[in-house]
């Protein structure tokens, strides 16, 4: 058979680490986060495996998913419409028994069923919270060329303050690797350690009939945690390969990791770096090209389509359609979907979440370690 | 199942008034205001009125259309029953024939037109900007109990003679046609967008097609027809923005007055008439803290770091720092290199201006003409390309073309 798709099948978990950015989250989940002034979060690691041949994926939703599903639709935006595989979003089944999943082995056997009727050999698994162009081809050839049982995507970067402070709550987990000769021989959960860690991106690869033996086996003893439950206990019968990521990776872990990422992406290096190779794609709105009308002062932007800009932008990055009158002022600031700005106003170090209005005349001001957050629909 | 109304998009043009632009492109095909191509125009306001069913007839260089079509998903088109075909001309058992006029265009696709039974046809064509609710004009058509309707603009008197008059009584009905007259009798110009009930039109195409002298044209010979036997046909007025994109300068224009929607009446922001578009899936454009962007439209993928004033980037266009851009249409992919001055013209995708090169000029007193750079063309470092050049081929490094 001609097959140019990758032997695996791709499972995504939308609502990890859910919990790190309340406010972007009340009405949302981790993977449906605008970022990049025209994506939300999965777009990713979605269009990741979309383009590295993966086409069939299934999306396992806890909670808060409508502006997913919203997104997602029929999965055309990521060329997932298929009659085999494609796009296939799992809610939670509504039954009186069924509690909904807190770790990767309850959200997995949830699925048991569908993993065992599947064709695929191996099972790639990701979370949402890391905005990457990852290179699945090259991640399945390793796992596959390694002889490994599992191989774990990392990263060499500093877990950062507030995962090392908070207390371990059941979707916040980090965890870093220790590795020998490329075997993973320690997994720390919530490590104290200071410096650059080899910082595990829950990115997995493993043999589907192997993936389903253990999730029967952890289920039924009540184990929640693939990593902690799981690999742990068995990294020495469990042969637990770890790849490096060396590529761009912007991870939220918080609101301040949100704003800082979103504005790494001013500069050119990082852009390129991040869209560098494969296309990230995204659902379409259709908006018109963005309008500079004249007086208009923008310096330092990142802008989608449909926005219209009369006054004047510096440092900041709008997304589609994003209104700013004559004579506002706008610097250092996130503005999301559909966020009018009024005639006079002052916007600094301020991240608007989608349809906000700031009305004339008014004033907000954060700083760059705590910028002013405003939610959804609000009208200040 | 019958469909009322279905279109029918005459897309085969050559638009060799276009000459660089559409050497390899359809003229629907060409690319226009930012992000969209002129086919988006008709076939969105198809979508926005509740037409599904589309028809378009291609024959000259159809490659990009077909692909830039593809299912017609962009503009929900995509359907089950009708949505988008593109009908090229076709081998039959009686023979094969290029399409030898817009009416035998039609007549070839007779059969296609009755797999969807429908009880009036509309003709669009597929080189005019406009928006148009073709349902308001079926609802005139159905009210003047018509066989035939054609949209008009009110055009000045002293640009009549270069249009297709219609001549019409108080009631709206025509008495007259005039193609291109010396001594118009009517400021009505024709749109070229008509509504037939098929019943009709089918029977004046089979007539069209068996008269050996007509051109089957439906300017020439269909209207006139019509009009000898008495048939039923009206005027209906448009007065929105309409603007035939057959020329270089009047492409130009009318993507200057994509940038002025207040006095132009051109207004692509309206959320309830959007025009829809196959997407770039570019991210979104970067304007550095060197570039100075001025009454521009800029779309996604560009990146800014010169002076771009009074223009239009279409996706994934580079303007370096130092580069000048005003007064000009840029289109998909180019890269200006620093330096660079491209004024008052229309440069085509992928194209490559060196550093320190000049391109078109600010039009002086009294002076016409919009430089246009072809497709793919590179101009050398500071080459220089004048006011009225069409460059086609490659400019080597610091020779002139004018």
């Amino acid at each position: 058979m001609v097959n140019s798709n990758a032997d695996a099948l791709g499972i995504i978990f939308p609502n990890s680490y859910d919990s790190l950015v309340p406010e972007l989250t009340s009405e949302r989940l981790m993977a449906s986060i605008p970022f990049a002034s025209r994506y939300r979060m999965i777009d990713f690691i979605l269009s990741g495996m979309a383009n590295c041949g993966i086409d069939n994926i299934s999306i396992v939703v806890r909670k808060n998913y409508h502006s997913l599903l919203d997104h997602l639709g029929s999965g055309r935006a990521w060329d997932l419409t298929r009659k085999n595989g494609g796009l296939n979003i799992i809610p939670p089944f509504a039954q009186k028994a069924v509690k909904i999943y807190h770790g990767r082995v309850e959200a997995l056997a949830s699925i048991l069923t569908f993993l065992k009727s599947q064709k695929e050999k191996y099972v790639v698994m990701s979370d949402a919270n890391i905005a990457v162009n990852f290179n699945f081809s090259d991640f399945i050839n390793t796992h596959m060329n390694s002889g490994a049982d599992v191989t774990v995507a990392y990263v060499k970067a500093e877990v950062p303050a507030k995962a090392v402070e908070e207390n371990p709550t059941s979707d916040t987990f980090s965890y870093t690797l220790r590795i020998e000769d490329g075997r993973v021989r320690e997994i720390r959960i919530n490590p104290k350690d200071a410096g650059v860690q080899d910082f595990s991106m829950n990115i997995y690869i493993i043999d589907r009939e192997l993936l389903i033996s253990q999730i029967e086996s952890a289920y039924v003893k009540g184990y929640i945690y693939f990593e902690r439950d799981i690999l742990e206990p068995q990294l020495d019968t469990l042969n637990v390969q770890a790849y490096e990521h060396t590529g761009y990776a912007a991870r939220i872990c918080d609101m301040k990791s949100y704003f800082d990422e979103n504005m790494k992406l001013l500069d050119a290096k990082n852009l390129d770096a991040l869209f560098e190779g494969n296309p990230v794609y995204t659902k379409i709105r259709d908006d018109t090209p963005t309008r500079y009308i004249t007086g208009a002062k923008v310096n330092n932007i990142m802008a989608a389509d449909g926005c219209i800009i009369e006054g004047d932008v510096e440092n900041s990055i709008l997304f589609r359609g994003v209104k700013i009158a004559k004579g506002a002022k706008v610097k250092n600031c996130v503005l999301m979907q559909d966020t009018t700005v009024e005639e006079g106003a002052q916007l600094e170090y301020v991240v608007s979440d989608k349809n906000v209005h700031i009305t004339a005349g008014k004033e907000l001001k954060g700083t760059d370690t705590f910028p002013v957050f405003i939610a959804k629909k609000q009208t200040v | 199942m019958a469909k009322e109304m279905i279109a029918m998009l005459l897309a085969g043009g050559q638009g060799s008034r276009l000459y660089v632009l559409t050497q390899k492109l359809a003229k629907p095909a060409v690319p226009f205001g930012g992000k969209y191509r002129i086919i988006d125009f008709p076939l969105s306001n198809c979508v926005n009125s509740g037409i599904d069913t589309v028809g378009i007839l291609t024959q000259y260089q159809p490659l990009v259309l077909n692909e830039y079509i593809g299912n017609g998903q962009p503009w929900d088109l995509d359907r089950l029953h009708g949505g988008v075909h593109v009908l090229p001309p076709y081998q039959q058992a009686s023979g094969s024939d290029w399409y030898k006029g817009t009416a035998n265009a039609i007549y070839q696709n007779i059969p296609f037109i009755e797999r969807y039974n429908p009880k009036y046809v509309i003709i669009l064509s597929g080189d005019q900007i406009c928006k148009q609710d073709y349902s308001d004009f079926l609802k005139f058509h159905k009210e003047k109990n018509a066989e035939f309707s054609v949209a008009v603009m009110e055009v000045p008197w002293e640009d009549a003679s270069r249009f297709g008059l219609m001549v019409a009584d108080e009631d709206d009905r025509i008495t007259e046609f005039q193609e291109k007259p010396k001594e118009p009798k009517s400021n009505l110009a024709s749109m070229g967008i008509y509504i037939f009930n098929w019943d009709v039109l089918r029977k004046y195409l089979v007539e069209d097609e068996a008269d050996p002298t007509s051109e089957n044209d439906f300017g020439n010979n269909i209207i006139p027809n019509l009009l000898k036997d008495g048939r039923r046909m009206y005027a209906y007025h448009f007065s929105g923005y309409w603007k035939d994109v057959g020329t270089i300068p009047s492409l130009w224009e009318a993507n200057m007055e994509v940038l002025n929607p207040e006095d132009s009446g051109i207004n692509l922001f309206d959320e309830n008439w959007k025009i829809y578009s196959r997407n770039s899936g570019m991210t979104g454009h970067r304007i550095s803290a060197d570039a100075l962007v001025e009454n521009s439209m800029i779309t996604d993928g560009c990146r800014v770091d010169g002076t771009v004033k009074h223009s239009i980037l279409f996706a994934g266009v580079k303007v370096e720092e130092g580069a000048k851009v005003e007064d000009a249409v840029i289109m998909g992919n180019t890269v200006i290199r620093s330096g660079a001055v491209v004024s008052h013209c229309i440069v085509g995708e992928n194209v490559e201006i060196g550093q320190h090169a000049v391109v078109g000029a600010m039009p002086a007193e009294g002076e016409k003409g919009v430089a246009t750079v072809g497709p793919g063309v590179t101009i050398g470092e500071r080459a220089k390309v004048g006011p009225n050049a069409m460059v086609s081929n490659d400019v080597k490094e610091g020779e002139e073309q004018w």
